[in-house]
């Protein structure tokens, strides 16, 4: 059985796969926050969030199918905001008219945008690691120890417990817990019962391997080592310059 | 016994909890070099946590050695170094995303410079029959396939002694027969915990069976470990 969000991890094809897995994590988080730093009430901010979310996207190759389902989880998280424009409408400090609605759009459209590019480009650089490449980038850079490896499991054990999750959700259906509400109900119920304990006894089962196997006592930065090439450094320096551009634009440094 | 022993129990008792009833109750018994037992039982009997208290993973009276150390809290990490393990159930013992990481972290954690334990996991994937698998994500193997990862990241570091707590359980006949030849290849010695009377005769020439947590019959006898077993 498949979890089919794991499904996204290194689905990308774009050229981005082919740079060192710790500035990939790198220029992602950076971009990331250069559109989220961006303004959007501005002509040239919006232009900046729509080409940065719309490059980084491209050259992750985040596959058509993917980006279909997240524009569609995009509009139905933060397109709701805009239904709230007939109440800030009244209140805000405005003319009357255009201008009073286009002031009563400037928030719903600031969290409409930056939540759409926060989300593509979240998602084009999950498809531009696997799960491996992941491990590898995060182990690479300078984080805590301890951090890494809490980060390392949750994504690990994350999946299993999808997997697990699944095979319970199957059995629920195979024995006719999606038919009838109170069936359904009386399952619903017992559910606490029956995953939480598989899930901690799972949790408890993988721990004694972790602790057989001496994955705690190994320093995994032996697993993260990678010969870096002037495009990986290329990358990150440019994601960099475009936090600085987001920077300048928002804190208006360019006029 | 064969040989010196590679892991010998004397007068072993487990409790979960101080005062109640204990899962194995004066265990005795070792294992040579190279040499194969069965361990078998009904369930419940205490074959897990037998071969559980035999790496520390938990606590227990009396003495346990493996490969000349003694069991403890000291030993503890030394002992699962010198010990191969297959869980019952593989996808617990598999902790990184992808197959041929996960067989080279073995050797990787006894110092072995990273192309090499790569090397000797991609050898080791061969002779279990997946070396096609080595660049699949773990979760999506099916149960079989991860259960031939799980064995060859047991394997590879060529350990002393293997504990291998029902290796068949997802085996169809010809990958029972497969892991028969595989484990042949080994010299080291095995204790498998296992309800597979049939691959345990074809494999092992020496029977343990534990009943309510004490052995109740240790030798050649498949017969008398049936009778024992109901079976």
């Amino acid at each position: 059985m498949r979890a089919h969000w794991h499904d996204l991890w290194g689905s990308g094809l774009g050229p981005v796969a082919r740079i060192v897995p710790r500035n990939r994590i790198l220029a992602g988080t950076l971009l990331f926050a250069a559109c989220l730093a961006a303004p959007s009430g501005t002509v040239m901010g919006a232009a900046f969030i729509a080409a940065v979310t719309a490059g980084w996207t491209a050259a992750c190759g985040l596959p058509r199918r993917a980006l279909a389902s997240f524009a569609l989880l995009g509009l139905a998280m933060f397109l709701p905001y805009v239904l709230l424009v007939p109440l800030i409408a009244p209140i805000v400090p405005a003319g009357p008219g255009p201008a009073r609605l286009a002031a009563a759009l400037a928030v719903p459209w600031d969290v409409v945008l930056h939540g759409l590019a926060g989300l593509f480009v979240a998602a084009a650089t999950v498809s531009a690691l696997s799960v491996s490449d992941l491990r590898r980038g995060l182990l690479a850079l300078p984080l805590p120890r301890m951090l890494t490896a809490v980060l390392i499991q949750i994504v690990h054990q994350t999946a299993a417990l999808a997997a697990e999750t699944g095979r319970i959700a199957a059995a629920t259906a195979v024995r006719g817990g999606t038919q009838g509400v109170s069936t359904a109900w009386r399952l619903a119920a017992g559910l606490p019962r029956i995953w939480l304990p598989r899930v901690v006894g799972r949790a408890e089962r993988v721990a004694a391997a972790m602790e057989l196997r001496g994955y705690a006592e190994t320093d995994l930065r032996v697993f993260g080592r990678d010969r870096l090439r002037p495009a990986d450094a290329a990358v990150v320096a440019l994601a960099l310059g475009l936090l600085g551009l987001a920077a300048a634009l928002r804190w208006g440094w360019l006029r | 016994m064969s040989g010196p022993r590679v892991l010998g129990f004397d007068g072993v008792t487990v409790r979960y909890q101080p005062g109640s009833v204990p899962v194995l109750t004066g265990v005795t018994f070792a294992l040579g070099q190279a040499e194969r037992a069965a361990l078998v039982g009904l369930n419940g009997s205490g074959k897990t946590t037998l071969l559980l208290a035999a790496v520390g993973l938990v606590g227990h009276d009396g003495l346990i050695e493996v490969d000349g150390l003694q069991v403890g809290r000291r030993t503890a990490a030394e002992v699962r170094r010198r010990t191969g393990f297959l869980f019952n159930a593989p996808e617990d013992q598999i902790l990184f995303p992808q197959v041929i990481e996960d067989v080279a972290f073995g050797p990787m954690r006894q110092g072995e410079p990273r192309d090499a334990a790569y090397r000797g996991a991609a050898e080791m994937l061969d002779r279990m029959g997946v070396s096609g698998l080595a660049r699949h994500p773990v979760q999506h193997l099916s149960h079989g396939q991860k259960q031939r990862v799980a064995l060859a990241g047991a394997l590879v570091n060529q350990p002393p002694l293997l504990l291998l707590d029902e290796p068949t359980s997802s085996l169809d006949p010809p990958g029972r027969r497969a892991l028969a030849r595989v484990l042949d290849g080994f010299g080291a010695a095995m204790l498998v915990a296992t309800h597979d009377l049939e691959f345990a005769g074809r494999f092992c020439r020496r029977f343990l069976v534990l009943d309510a947590g004490r052995i109740a019959y240790d030798g050649p006898d498949r017969l008398a470990a049936e009778r024992l077993l109901g079976s």
